[in-house]
């Protein structure tokens, strides 16, 4: 027997996080999928995606989750739900991230997406960011959190802190585009020469929204990534190690043993 | 209730078996005291009942543990909540809502009870914890020994049949312990829930409880009765040292007893001898210093001045300015009004190390000072700041407690071992002025007297002044030269702390309590009397 490990997708709730995120995946991507045709299925998906969120949350609530493993999410999306507003937003500063990273790399991917989408919700409750692009911004920090999983495990000092510094950058610019691509189709209406056109064909489309991304947001995507990135060199070192302490302290998986007698004292064997 | 057969138990990672084949049982409406060392194991004794320990941190457990009839190796900790009562250390933790009331149905709306159940336990505890004068009030404005008592309430709605609590009283002034534990008392009395209870400060829970549990040093525990334990007992509260002192065919554990049995030696007449007449400059000045916190006065035109090689204890009620005016005097804020100069300086102008060699400072809560990630790290760069040679912090640590491994992170020692360590490292900063707020919480006695011995060979070595702000009416009888005593920010009496303890009914020790109207505050005052006289 042992104590409860750290939450990770299993069975029915991978199954889940998969079959949500390709809803939601669809949901950022379809504008170079339809065809004229079928016009524009936005609405479809901005009622789609929150449910999609929402359907996850309630598999993995059912009973995956021990009670550590909801005491470690509460603290830690409070925390980034309260750093997120800190730095205004002003060109794209928000302070969060790097605390995303690094409790992903230390809890697991996993971990990383449920703190991912969770505070990303909750941080919309108290900024009062609450809209349709919600949901958008949930998965987007979610999928951040589980990316860590693509960094080697094995890796360890100054190599590991320079993997998730370059991570943060990817996972910055790739949270920029996420966002672009979910508000293009509703901007700038049908002529512009940045705007999406249904049915045009993929190449016309992705050019269009390259140069609208660009011209709208590079401004706050470049400091956003410099900024995680610095964060990440400057605190990942004592910050790795209070998570992991804490980790340890939180004794996942240990052994519980539960025996008749202890040993008998030599002397009287 | 409970039974322990045969439980020994060890934690993952390590080959120290924490308790070993022990076997006892509380029958119900028992109050049970858990005593012994810091570190030997009475929290972890605790979390057996509620099956915290193992479930929760691992390990192996030996032997079996039932309560009420369920055996805790069976059932998930979630199955014993509503059997199982606990209340920690520090109350405020553990707190979810800013409201008395909120608070207390919080653990019964996440149980999802029916809403005119829970209206009817929340008042059916307000009424048995006294709380009902108090319960629209913010949680955070209440007074130390209120929060506590909020604490149990919300561990007794869910009517458990077993109160278990780990050191409830230590953060609380005398007044407030006392309240805390007439309630225990009625509980157990009136309402036959059984109360495990583990304690530091003997003295206040010894009268009250039924039979105590001792966890010595080394694994051996024993169980009995107040008297039968405390017979024995390495750690004992002075009125037992008293009792034995004084060679009382009966250990009393109660004021009234132990006075019943001293009638003739109070009778006699004493030499009294003369106190010696010290002859001391100024150290400290404070005059006429205010402080607020926002609309909220803390300090009112306070002035005092403490002489050099002093050792002064600040006491009085939770929430009395005791902090505010340590923090004053160590500079962490410059006061509303007034001035405060440490040997001629103003505290806030000074800056680094000039200031650390000033000033000495062990805030309330030690682990403030800890940043490093291991006892020997934190030695060696207090080393460093002070331009010691390697290793003289560490030294000076282990002249105080021995036996700790260098390698083990700050927060993982015990709060003596905790507060040792903060100890020398402010010590090896050799300051001229040492400020203590709070030190002795989670003590045992013979940490304390440890701590006693190391501020006095600090103040006498140097002549150098000690202040510190402390509950712990019989340290201060052992420790202090004189007393300060604030009520509501003012000072309300300053003087030796013979005269000041002794005209307090409340915050006197035991002996004075046990000896009035002689002048005897300690043991070796009593002995030192009676040996004086022919």
């Amino acid at each position: 027997m042992k104590t409860a490990s750290v939450f990770a997708f299993r069975g029915a709730s991978t199954v889940a996080l998969i079959v949500t995120s390709a809803v939601s995946a669809l949901g950022f991507l379809w504008p170079f999928f339809v065809s004229e045709r079928q016009g524009h299925p936005q609405w479809l998906f901005l009622i789609a995606t929150p449910f999609a969120l929402l359907l996850l949350f309630i598999s993995v609530s059912n009973n995956e989750l021990d009670s550590k493993s909801i005491a470690l999410l509460a603290v830690l999306s409070a925390l980034i739900a309260a750093l997120r507003p800190m730095g205004t937003g002003a060109v794209g500063i928000e302070p969060m991230w790097f605390v995303l990273i690094l409790s992903a790399r230390v809890f697991g991917p996993s971990f990383g997406f449920l703190l991912g989408a969770l505070s990303m919700f909750l941080s919309a409750l108290i900024t009062g960011g609450f809209g349709p692009w919600l949901a958008y911004q949930s998965f987007a920090a979610g999928w951040i959190g589980l990316g860590v999983a693509l960094i080697p495990r094995k890796l360890h000092g100054w190599r590991e802190l320079f993997a998730l510094a370059l991570y943060g950058i990817l996972a910055a610019e790739f949270f920029g585009i996420a966002m672009d691509l979910q508000f293009w189709p509703w901007a700038l209406g049908t002529d512009s020469q940045l705007s999406y056109l249904a049915g045009a064909p993929f190449a016309s489309n992705i050019a269009h929204f390259i140069t609208y991304h660009f011209l709208s947001s590079m401004a706050w995507d470049i400091p956003r990534a410099i900024f995680t990135a610095t964060l990440i060199v400057v605190t990942g070192k004592p910050v790795l190690h209070t998570l992991r302490r804490a980790y340890t302290k939180a004794a996942f998986l240990t052994p519980i043993e539960f025996i008749e007698r202890a040993k008998e004292p030599e002397a009287t064997r | 209730m409970i039974t322990f057969s045969h439980v020994s138990l060890v934690y993952p990672h390590s080959t120290k078996t924490i308790l070993e084949n022990l076997s006892f049982q509380i029958e119900e409406g028992e109050m049970v005291l858990v005593m012994g060392e810091t570190g030997s194991g009475k929290s972890s004794l605790l979390r057996l009942i509620n099956g915290l320990v193992p479930h929760h941190t691992g390990g192996i457990l030996a032997g079996d543990i039932t309560v009420d009839g369920i055996s805790t190796r069976l059932v998930k900790p979630g199955a014993l909540a509503h059997l199982v009562g606990i209340v920690g250390q520090n109350p405020m933790q553990g707190f979810v809502t800013d409201i008395v009331e909120e608070e207390l149905a919080f653990s019964m709306e996440a149980l999802n009870f029916p809403p005119d159940v829970m209206r009817k336990r929340v008042e059916e505890v307000l009424d048995i914890l006294g709380l009902s004068a108090i319960r629209h009030r913010s949680i955070a404005t209440l007074s130390g020994g209120e929060q506590q008592r909020v604490a149990i309430g919300t561990a007794l709605v869910m009517h458990p049949k077993v109160l278990v609590l780990d050191e409830p009283t230590s953060a609380l002034d005398p007044i407030a312990a006392e309240e805390v534990l007439s309630v225990l008392h009625r509980l157990v009395h009136d309402l036959s829930v059984t109360v495990i209870i583990a304690e530091h400060r003997l003295e206040r829970v010894i009268q009250f409880v039924d039979r105590i549990i001792y966890i010595e040093g080394d694994g051996e525990t024993s169980i009995g009765s107040a008297e039968e334990i405390l017979k024995t007992a390495e750690l004992v509260p002075p009125i037992i040292r008293l009792s034995r002192a004084l060679n009382l065919n009966e250990l009393g554990t109660s004021v009234r007893e132990v006075r019943r049995a001293t009638e003739d030696i109070r009778v006699k007449e004493y030499v009294v001898a003369a106190a010696p007449v010290r002859h001391s400059t100024p150290s400290i000045t404070v005059s006429s210093v205010s402080h607020a916190y926002g609309s909220k006065p803390a300090l009112r035109k306070v002035t005092t001045t403490i002489n050099h090689g002093e050792i002064v204890a600040i006491m009085g009620r939770n929430g009395a300015g005791k902090s505010t005016l340590l923090h004053s005097i160590v500079g962490l804020h410059n006061p509303d009004s007034g001035e405060v100069k440490v040997n001629g300086v103003i505290p806030t102008t000074l800056k680094g190390s000039a200031r650390r060699r000033a000033i000495g400072y062990v805030p309330q809560e030690p682990s403030d000072l800890l940043f490093a990630q291991s006892v020997g790290d934190e030695c060696a760069q207090a080393d460093r700041d002070n331009e010691l040679a390697a290793g003289s912090t560490w030294s000076l640590l282990n002249t105080l407690v021995p036996q700790i491994s260098q390698s083990t992170h700050p927060n993982d020692l015990s709060e003596g071992q905790r507060l040792a360590l903060v100890l020398s490292i402010v010590l090896s900063g050799e300051p001229d002025v040492l400020v203590l707020d709070e030190p002795t919480r989670g003590l045992d006695y013979r940490a304390k007297s440890l701590f006693a011995l190391a501020l006095k060979k600090y103040a006498t070595e140097g002549d150098r002044p000690v202040l510190l702000a402390t509950h712990d009416v019989e340290l201060v009888a052992e420790l202090a030269d004189r007393v300060l005593f604030l009520a509501e920010g003012e000072i309300v009496a300053d003087g030796s702390t013979l005269d000041v303890l002794l005209s307090s009914p409340a915050f006197a020790p035991q002996v004075a309590k046990i000896m009035s109207p002689k002048p005897w505050l300690t043991v070796s005052d009593v002995v030192d009397a009676i040996a004086g006289t022919p």
